[in-house]
Parts: C-alpha cells; structure tokens; sequence
C-alpha cells in the first residue's frame, strides 16, 4: 500500500518548509532592501506563492497519482521526464544549503561557536536520513510537532518583545517605494518555492483530491500567519537597520525579548523549538531529492538513494556553511535566481502546455480503466 | 517424551482397568494427584475412580458428587439399563448441580485433573467424566498496589482469571461484552481471555488480537509480561505500547472507548489493546474527581513528565555549554556550590542518578522494615554527607530530587521507567554537544515516537494525527456531559450519551426558583 498522508499533514509540511529560514535570514536579507516594509514584501510574496502553489495543485489535479516529474514525462515523454527530475535534484540541492545555514548559524553564532561546521552538518545528517527512512507518514506525524512547536515560539516570543515595539519603526509605509518592496518580496518567493516543489512532488501521496487546493492555498496561508509576525516585530524591536545587519535576525530579537528577571534571553528556549521544524525541513529535503533521484535513475523504491542523496546534499551544505562570505552570497544573489527560475518556469510551463496537450493514457492507465 | 505424547492421544476404552492405567501412566506418581476409587451401584457394583489434583480441585465438591453417586445411585434401575446408560443418567440426574462433562481422549482429562477438575472413570463406559471442581485458594480482592487513587474504586484484579473477568463483567453488564477464551503455553496451557464489546470494538482488533496471541509458542506463560513483551508492535522500542492495569474500572473504561482486553491467568495485570501514550499520563481519578480538579492534576502530571524527561538534560546542557542563558544571581549560585565539586556536571548527573536508581531498587527489593532504614540511610548519604563531603553540589541534589518526584507522579510504573531510561541518552548528548546534542537526540526520539503504532493506532494519536474530536480528553479532561462521543477509533454505536446533558435549572419553566 502507497503511503498516504492527511491534508491536515500537508498544511503541516508546508508550514515547517518555510518557517524557519522566513523568519530571520529572509527577513535580513529583505531588510537590506526593503528596510521598514519587509512586512509588506512578504505580503506580496504571499500573494505569489499563493498563485503558484494554487497552479502547482492545478497540475497535479489533471493526473492525480503523478508528481510533477512523472506528469511532464507522460506529456513530453521519458527523457523530458527525467531532466524535470533532475532539476528537482538541484533545486533541493540549494534549498538544503539554505537549510543548512539557517541551521547552523543558528547554533554556530549563538550557542556553539567552537563547534566544528562538520559535527554539526553530520548530525542533521544522521538525523535526516533517520527520519527519511521512516517515510513520509512518520515526516508528516512530525511536522505536526513542529508546528506546536513554532506556536509555542510565537507566542512565547510574542510575551517577551510585544511590550518593546515601537510602532514607528514601521513607518513610513512603503518607504523605499513599491517596486523597490516588490523586487525585495523575491527572497521570501524562495521560501514559497521550497514549499511548492516540495508540494509538487508529495501531493499524489495526499488523501482527500478534492480539498487540495484548500490545502495546499491554506498551508502557505496559514504560514505566512505564523511567519507574518516576525517581521513587524523585528522592525518594530529592532529597527529595519539592526536586522538588515544580522544573518539571522530573529535570534536577536529573541536576545532582545526577556520575560521579568529570570526568563531573560529567550534563544535556548528559541533554538529548542525550533530545532524541530529545521531538522523537519532537513529530512524534507532529503526525502524530495531521494524521490527524484529515484526518478532520474528509474527506481521504485527511494530507500537505495536516501544516504547518496543525504551524503550530497550535505558535502554542498558543508561547502557552503564553511565560508560566511559564501553562504551570504549563495542567499543574497544566487539562490533567488536558482530557486526561482525552477520553480516559477516549472509549474508555469507544464501548466501552459498541459492546456494544449492532452496526455495520451499509459498501459496502466488502460489497465485501470 | 514421544510415549507420553501418544499416550496423551490415545483414547479411553470400555476396559475400566485399562482406563485407570491409562491416566495412572500419564500422571505418574505425583504425589498431589489423588487417586480415589469407590464403587456404586449395590446390585450393579459398578467400580469407579476419581482423579483429582489436591489444592487445586475442592474437597467438599468431590465428596459430594461421591456421596451422590453411592447413596442416590441405586434409584437408578442398573439391571435393566446396563452401565453404559446408567453413566449416562448419572450425568444428567445425579450429578446435574455441578457442570460436568464427557470425554474421550486422555489428553482432555490429563488437561482437566491439572486445571482443578475431577475426572471418574466408570466401569463398562468408555468415556470419562470431568466433574467441574476448580477451588484453589485465591487471593481476596484487594486495592491495586500500583495504581491507588483518592477517590474511586478500591478494587483490583487478582491472580484468578475467572475473578478477574467477574470484576468487569459487574462493571459492564452488557450481553455485547464478550470474553473469547484460548490457553498458551505448551506445558502450562495458562489461560488466557480476551474481552470486546461487540458493536464498540475497532473492527478487526480482536481478530488481530487472537492472530499475535496464536503466533506464541512458548512453553509457560507466567504472567501477563510474556504476553505483552510476544505481541507487541515495536518490540526494540523504549516506548509501552501496551497499557497493563490492575484496576477493573480503567478496564471496563477502555472496553467502553473500543479497546481489548487480555486477561492471563495467575497475573493480576490486565493488558489493554491498543494503547496511546497519553494513556499514561491519565489516572482513573481524574475521570471521578470534578473535570477541572481532573484537568488540573493532569497538567501537573505532564509537566511532571516534561520535567522527569528534560530536566537533568537541561541543566547539564545549561552549566557545560551555555551558562550565559543562566540569570547571573542564580548562575552564581550554582557555581558557589559547584566550587568544591571535582566532577564535570554532566558525571555528577550520573552518578547521582544511578545513585538513585540503586536506592530505588534497593528499596523496592528489600524487606519493608529494612527498606524504611535503606530510605533514611541513602537521604543522608545523598541529600547531606554526598553534599558535604564535596562530591555533588546542592544544586544537583535539587534537579535529581524533582525528576525523581517526577518521575513517580507519572500514574503508570512501565511508562514512568521508559522515561526515565529516556533520561540518559538525553543526558549524555547533552552533556558532550550541549544544545545540539540535546536537540538531535530529541528530535531522534520524536521521530521514533511518531513511527510506533499500538495494534495499528498512531501511539501519539490523538495529538498527531491530530484529532479535533478526540482533545476533549487528552490535555484537558472536559466535563462528563461534553463527552458525548466515544473516542474515534471505537466503531459502531459511537454515542455513549444523549446530548445536551449539562446540568442545571430548567431553563423552560422559568430558570431557579426564587425565595419567594
């Protein structure tokens, strides 16, 4: 029997893909360009991801049992197939390095400093590949963790640094203009784009077909109401400059935020919460890239390719986290073009072609029918 | 080995000599089996002989059926009847105050002798009767040991299938409630009972059930732990995937909800199929107590689980690694205390909690009289003279203190003890990568939890899955009158009250009464 999981699961996954790294790094980096309105960036960026995870489900809803892979091979045959897959490979492939320097700054810069990057790097690894081969069912059971988890931290983080807030740094509204908050909203897109492929691949294992769209619409709803408070606090306690300044902003601001004397530095309690959905979104990836890898390579079963996949994802993760300079230029210019470029012209293109072209069915389709 | 098998299988003939010796040749010369030999029948004289095994089968029950069969017997016309249907009208005029039965096969009757019954063999008839006089001594219903509570029911199981299943079947007065019986064990054909409310039971549970308990071949099954340890889902988990109780009405309650039960014989424990692990964090008080003085008392007891799991973790993970997350005042605190210390927190941790885990043993195996002295002995050993000779910091002997508390207010003993094996694991990673150590081997944990199932059930269901319905009793023990639903996964007739059953004035006539 295929594993099927709920759309209550999905909504979960989608909510642990982008939280993490959408609450500080995105956040920084949004806070370079678009300073005070980062609040507003992510508005529209919610607004595009909304579209393309709408357009993904769209696509996957023509041909129920296929992923985007397997779709695009029964429209423009086997070998189109496997180039989408591996695209796929090289997409997660960034966004696990994003991962990991979201990870390991998190832990590096305030909890660890004398930690080596590769202890660090080895044990998501471990944990990952723990996880990956309990399957998907088991990810989803402990995605829904994660997010008791990130609504523990909100609202722990919400008591601590609400009293702090000084409004008028959100103002003026659309300071730097709007194509300006518009161009910057791209970070916050890559979020929504891990979120997406990750959809793209995982909704043919989704229970009920009919509420998908509801799903997968409501899960990037309901993460940009858990994430949508970060960035007003973080201008709001910090100021736009502070957090531009940070990699990970939102550990400064959980420094920031003190209930009375004695809880007064929140970022173990923090980085404890949040362990769970980081190393949710490292099994995640490693999950979509074993299924893609099996893919390309024609396999059924993605258990043979979890450690390569998880041993390549990590050797790049490593690579990246080991040099600041790079990792901070990996996010700043190359993944917005890398992530992007997949995962918009993807689900764009199979969409637009899907219209003109119906597949012809398979030998198994036959069967069935 | 193999001539007792066929012997075992061989079956009895008219001869009654050759029947006695059959049985005398199985039984052998086992000094509790009791040979009795009569003879009834004043003008027939048929001969006959009674096996019984002495303790386990009732005196007076035997002597009556033999005073029945001398003195009425002969108010059967024997002469005319011939012994076959003079046995027969035995049976079924005689003897028809006691359950009895006919065999056939010596292995039936050897299985009746050793189970307490009474086996006669009767001259010209060429099966045995088995007279039921299962009466052994038993111990008397007592209050649960393990699983005492402030308010409800004092009873609890014993080490007698039969009172056991009596204890529940007074609870649930049902003619849905069923007790399928099978035996396990080669040599000691223990017997084992599983009971399901028809029309409530999740369907295929108990098919389940019988299939795992029918896989076990085993020799003897002492108690109840043989069977849970065979039947289990994750065999190599730390986690109980199987709840034990030795209280009827948190039986009776789980029978309610679709769940099973096994009943073993000679084991107090009862298991109950399938089992979530918020279960035991539930005690039976918190359904009799008012729902708010439940729900308080339960949220006490999960923080006393986060804090039996996470606590000493966390001050290791605290004073090794990041000591900066400590408010100064009580940072300070900690290191003057921690001046004279020569270990590292993580191997005072260690040693003060084999340290406790030892005087938990050792209090739990000794004598009672000596145990009080062993409690006295190692709180002065720990709590003072450990303090005072330097060897662990007050603060220490603090943070054990609590888990240790803790851990006992946590309502069942197996799950209380997986947790605390729990503890070290997480102790250990904490102690040599800190938070990262704490976060990875927590997060193993986590995604272990979430891959066990119990007979098919997520073990973490109702929280995940998540099952809107079914949080009315899992954090929070809502009022009586709310719950009107059974749990999801019973089946069937899924109401277990009316709704709208919150008391009150009635509204319709007026609301309260007035003084006047």
């Amino acid at each position: 029997m295929k594993t099927k999981i709920t759309n209550g699961i999905l909504m979960g996954l989608i909510i642990n893909m982008v939280y993490p790294k959408a609450i500080g790094v995105t956040q920084g980096l949004m806070a370079r360009e678009a300073m005070n309105d980062i609040w507003v960036a992510m508005v529209f960026s919610t607004i595009k991801g909304s579209v393309i995870m709408l357009l993904t489900v769209l696509i996957i809803c023509r041909m129920p049992d296929k992923n985007l892979a397997e779709y695009a091979s029964v429209l423009f045959g086997k070998w189109v197939g496997k180039f989408i897959s591996l695209l796929q490979i090289l997409f997660f492939l960034g966004a696990y390095a994003t991962v990991m320097i979201t990870f390991v700054y998190h832990m590096l810069d305030y909890f660890l400093p004398e930690m080596p990057v590769l202890l660090l790097i080895v044990v998501a690894l471990i944990v990952g590949v723990y996880g990956v081969f309990h399957g998907l069912e088991v990810l989803g059971r402990t995605a829904l963790v994660g997010v008791f988890a990130i609504i523990s931290l909100n609202v722990l983080i919400l008591i601590g640094s609400l009293h702090l807030m000084d409004v008028r740094e959100l103002m003026p509204f659309l300071n730097t203009g709007v194509i300006n908050t518009f161009i910057a909203s791209r970070h916050n897109d890559t979020d929504w784009a891990v979120a997406t492929m990750m959809t793209g691949m995982i909704l043919p294992m989704v229970r009920e077909k009919t509420i998908w769209s509801r799903a997968g619409v409501g899960g990037v709803m309901f993460s940009a109401i858990m994430v949508g408070m970060w960035p007003l606090l973080e201008v709001g306690v910090l100021s736009p400059e502070v957090t531009g300044h940070y990699t990970v902003s939102c550990m400064q601001l959980a420094r920031s935020a003190e209930i009375g004397m004695f809880i007064h530095r929140y970022e173990m309690i923090m980085v404890a919460f949040f362990a769970i959905t980081s190393l949710v979104q490292t099994m995640i990836c490693i999950l979509c890239t074993s299924q893609a890898a099996s893919q390309l390579f024609g396999l059924k079963d993605i258990r043979p390719m979890i450690i390569p996949s998880a041993l390549v994802l990590s050797a790049f993760g490593y690579w990246i986290v080991l040099d600041k300079v790079r990792a901070v230029e990996l996010l700043e210019h190359v993944w917005p073009v890398w992530a992007l470029s997949i995962a918009i012209s993807l689900p764009v293109i199979l969409y637009i072609v899907g219209l003109f072209i119906k597949p012809r069915p398979t030998p198994s389709d036959r069967e069935t029918a | 080995m193999k001539n007792l098998e066929a012997l075992l299988q061989s079956e009895f003939t008219i001869d009654y000599e050759d029947n006695v010796a059959l049985m005398e040749e199985v039984l052998g010369k086992s000094c509790d089996i009791v040979k009795r030999e009569v003879i009834i029948h004043e003008k027939v004289d048929i001969p006959c002989c009674f096996f019984f095994t002495d303790g386990l089968a009732d005196d007076k029950q035997i002597d009556k059926a033999i005073r029945d069969l001398q003195y009425h017997v002969t108010h059967l016309d024997g002469t005319v009847l011939g012994s076959y249907d003079l046995i027969r009208n035995v049976q079924t005029h005689l003897l028809s105050d006691a359950s009895i039965s006919q065999v056939d096969c010596c292995e039936a009757a050897v299985e009746a002798i050793l189970s307490g019954d009474t086996v006669i063999i009767a001259d010209g008839f060429e099966k045995v009767l088995i007279l039921s006089s299962r009466g052994w001594k038993t111990r008397s219903v007592e209050e649960p040991m393990t699983e005492s509570v402030i308010r409800g029911p004092r009873e609890g199981f014993t080490e007698s299938i039969r009172t056991n299943t009596a204890l529940v079947r007074r609870r649930i007065r049902d003619p849905l409630l069923h007790f399928r019986a099978m035996k396990i064990g080669k040599r000691s054909k223990t017997d084992v009972n599983v009971a399901f409310i028809d029309g409530i039971v999740k369907p295929g549970l108990v098919d389940e059930v019988f299939q795992r308990l029918e896989r076990i071949k085993i020799d003897a099954i002492l108690d109840s732990g043989y069977i849970e340890e065979l039947i289990e889902d994750v065999p190599l988990s730390p986690f109980v995937t199987i709840q034990s109780t030795e209280r009827p009405d948190k039986v009776a309650a789980a029978l309610l909800e679709g769940r099973a039960a096994i009943f073993v014989d000679n084991s107090p424990f009862v298991l109950i199929v399938p089992t979530y692990f918020w279960q035991y964090i539930q005690a039976s008080d918190d359904y009799y107590s008012r729902y708010w003085v439940g729900t308080f008392f339960r949220m006490i007891r999960y923080i006393a689980f986060l804090l039996s799991l996470t606590a000493p973790s966390v001050y290791v993970m605290l004073l090794s690694f990041h000591q900066e997350m400590v408010p100064t005042p009580l940072a300070l605190t900690i290191a003057s205390g921690r001046e004279v210390v020569p270990f590292p927190v993580l191997m005072e941790a260690l040693i003060m909690e084999i340290t406790f885990e030892l005087m938990r043993e050792a209090g739990l195996r000794m004598p009672r009289p000596i145990g009080s002295a062993m409690s006295i002995v190692g709180s002065l050993v720990i709590g003072q003279a450990a303090v005072q000779a330097g060897l662990v910091s007050p603060f220490m002997v603090i943070v054990i203190s609590i888990t240790a508390i803790s851990s006992f207010a946590i309502p069942n003993y197996a799950a209380s003890f997986s947790i605390r094996m729990l503890r070290f694991p997480l102790m250990i990673a904490s102690g040599t990568l800190g938070l990262l150590g704490f976060a990875a081997v927590f997060m193993l944990l986590v995604i272990h939890a979430m891959s066990v199932r119990s007979f098919g059930e997520p073990y973490f269901s109702p929280a995940t899955p998540f099952r809107p319905s079914d949080q009315k009793d899992m954090v929070f023990r809502m009022p009586w009158w709310m719950m009107d639903k059974r749990p999801h996964m019973a089946k069937g007739d899924m109401y277990r009250q009316t709704e709208n059953q919150r008391p009150g004035p009635d509204h319709d006539q007026g609301g309260h009464e007035s003084d006047e």
